[in-house]
């Protein structure tokens, strides 16, 4: 249990607590803490209406996502992934700490810390269903404060990278749930903003539209002239960890692990099921074979088809062993899978500790 | 102010048979009360002497509430319609401060209304011979402050659908009373007259009761400058005291919307 009592956060610049003009850093989170208060609590203690209790939605979150990176947040819901996504977007106001975002204070410059994001999020109901899609898009681009021209051009360019183009002059509320989260992304992206919030975007979309846009924002961090960073926010941790170079695990309001999705997975389980698949062997050669390198296994054949499988810890030489083992008594490999751990196991681990060891 | 005003006018033309059945509504209304003045042909009482031509002050009084009322609400629907469709958190992520997306957002509300208040004058004056005189730029004044007087009210209404997510009491209540007690339909001396000090007294503490008066008096009764000054003076007062106040509330709103986070709650 010891193991599992402290968060495990690898973020260097989480130690340089003033440095939030550092180079390369776009969303600075310092002591960041979010008590939803109880609303009108004394009018209802006046009419002896019963009060709710305060929500603490976060508390004392610190990190920095870096300028170009693709950062993944993960947890329950109800964790405060959007109640943190929302203070970054200047559209709730946190109760303590600070957020800057390119340099701006969320709360003291909100309206430059707007003009650095773009949001995008999975609510349909964020646009005018009988507008067309390109009405809708030319709406937000002039409140961006895009020239009539200068818009025009981004919304075609945006509409195109967006396979948008043959619904463009469609009304919104005719739109499939797909596409309707494309204009989402598409409005997010008008003003070119370095940096976007991406609250699960391709939750309605299916596997080829989703992959189109997985490819999409792994472009738009890579662009070389104008890297953009991405805060991604989803349940599909396949997704986070196919696109984010970090992942942070917030539960409970707290971030309880932030490191790259390789380490997070180690950290959290450092044996992992080994299955190899070899023929061209008997299961006594095997046997024998196998019992030199390593301690335990299993060894079961099917029509002439041998499975080995073992439990190793992660980046030992067991697995390397067994394959030069069957190698060497005529086996051919033809298959080799490893149970590794996943995410869902990081974020079960986090979600299983009593609430008590947060506070440690 | 353009996008938003664009915005509306694409919304509008997608109900575009609205339109049509508000001006049929107008018309019918305006000939309905037409026939009804008919009734006092020779019987009005010459003391109320903005009534000689009820029609006239009628429809006067229908064109200039329908203003102000636009004045008072258009704050709170800007806010109550996003939030209940859920673009407000579209709009709040753009670089548009939230004064100037609810100000904005009112623009078409204000065009609509000049352009149905004005029918309101032009049926009557094209199908009913009702004529108006004296100094249009003097009414226009009493039009506009007015409106802004109860644009400060129409913030505070807004303030309130902010934090309580409810339409507002103040709407309901300035609606009914401005009606009443304003003299749209009726001279405010009826009142008194009928309804002693305190029916009469209530007139005297709306708005919309010195607007429609200091206009009547310009349009029908051909009165200048110094013979309006009181309605016109007192309609500052409301709005010195008002505006401030609700600048100040709205800032305070705003505020506790953002702590609570149900600023784009519904």
């Amino acid at each position: 249990m010891a193991a599992t009592s402290s968060p495990i956060i690898s973020d260097e610049t989480t130690s340089n607590a003033g440095a939030t003009q550092a180079q390369g850093v776009a969303i600075s989170i310092r002591e960041l803490s979010k008590t939803y208060p109880v609303s009108l609590v004394r009018l209802k203690k006046l009419f002896r209406r019963k009060a709710t209790h305060p929500v603490e939605a976060l508390r004392d979150v610190t990190f920095d996502v870096r300028e170009g990176e693709i950062f993944g947040l993960i947890g329950r819901n109800g964790a405060g992934k959007t109640t943190l996504t929302k203070i970054i977007a200047t559209l709730v106001q946190p109760t303590s700490g600070a957020v800057m975002v390119g340099g701006f204070d969320s709360v003291q410059s909100e309206v430059e810390v707007r003009a650095q994001i773009g949001l995008a999020t999975a609510e349909e109901r964020s646009f005018y269903w009988r507008l067309t899609i390109e009405q809708n898009l030319t709406f937000f681009a002039r409140l961006y404060g895009l020239p009539d021209t200068a818009a025009r051009t981004r919304i075609g360019e945006l509409l195109a990278r967006l396979e948008l183009e043959t619904v463009a002059r469609r009304r919104f509320g005719e739109l499939s749930t797909g596409n309707k989260q494309r204009v989402a992304i598409a409005r997010a992206m008008l003003s070119s903003p370095p940096v976007l919030l991406l609250d699960e975007p391709t939750r309605s979309l299916d596997p080829l539209a989703a992959a189109g846009t997985r490819a999409l924002i792994n472009s738009l961090a890579r662009d070389a002239d104008k890297p953009v960073t991405v805060l991604l926010t989803s349940h599909n941790l396949a997704e986070i960890e196919e696109l984010c170079a970090r992942v942070a695990v917030i539960s409970r309001g707290q971030i309880r692990a932030l490191d790259t999705p390789e380490r997070l997975r180690s950290v959290n389980k450092s044996a992992e099921r080994v299955r190899l698949t070899a023929r061209g062997l008997s299961q006594e050669r095997a046997r024998t074979a196998l019992r030199q390198v390593l301690n335990d296994f299993e060894l079961t054949e099917d029509t002439g088809t041998l499975t080995v499988q073992f439990t190793r810890s992660v980046e030992d030489d067991a697995l390397d062993h067994a394959l030069r083992a069957v190698q060497a008594a005529g086996g051919r490999v033809v298959a080799c899978d490893a149970e590794r751990a996943t995410l869902l196991d990081v974020l079960e681990r986090y979600e299983r500790e009593p609430k008590e060891g947060m506070d440690e | 102010m353009r996008a938003f005003i664009v915005r509306d006018f694409q919304l509008a033309l997608s109900y575009r048979i609205q339109f049509l059945f508000r001006t049929l509504e107008i018309l019918f209304f305006v000939t309905t009360l037409f026939f009804i003045s008919k009734i006092f042909t020779g019987g009005a009482v010459t003391s109320y002497t903005q009534w000689s031509n009820p029609l006239a002050a009628w429809i006067t009084g229908l064109a200039v509430l329908n203003y102000f009322m636009t004045g008072f609400s258009s704050f709170a629907n800007a806010i109550r319609q996003e939030q209940a469709q859920g673009t407000l958190e579209g709009v709040l992520m753009t670089p548009v401060s939230i004064p100037t997306f609810i100000v904005s957002s009112s623009a078409y509300d204000f065009a609509q209304a000049t352009v149905y208040s004005s029918l309101y004058l032009l049926f009557g004056w094209l199908f009913f011979d009702v004529r108006f005189q004296g100094n249009f730029l003097l009414a226009f004044l009493f039009l506009i402050i007015t409106t802004l007087v109860l644009a400060s009210v129409g913030i505070l209404s807004a303030s309130f659908a902010m934090v309580f997510k409810r339409g507002d009491p103040f709407a309901i209540l300035l609606a009914t009373t401005s009606t009443l007690f304003s003299g749209v339909f009726f001279p405010t001396q009826l009142l008194n007259e009928y309804g002693g000090q305190i029916l009469g007294g209530i007139s005297r503490f709306l708005p919309p009761t010195y607007g429609l008066d200091g206009i009547r008096r310009v349009l029908i009764q051909g009165q200048g400058f110094n013979e309006v000054r009181a309605p016109l003076f007192t309609l500052l007062l409301f709005l010195v005291t008002l505006m401030p106040f609700s600048f100040w509330v709205f800032s305070r709103a705003v505020r506790r919307a953002k702590r609570e986070g149900s600023l784009i709650q519904y």
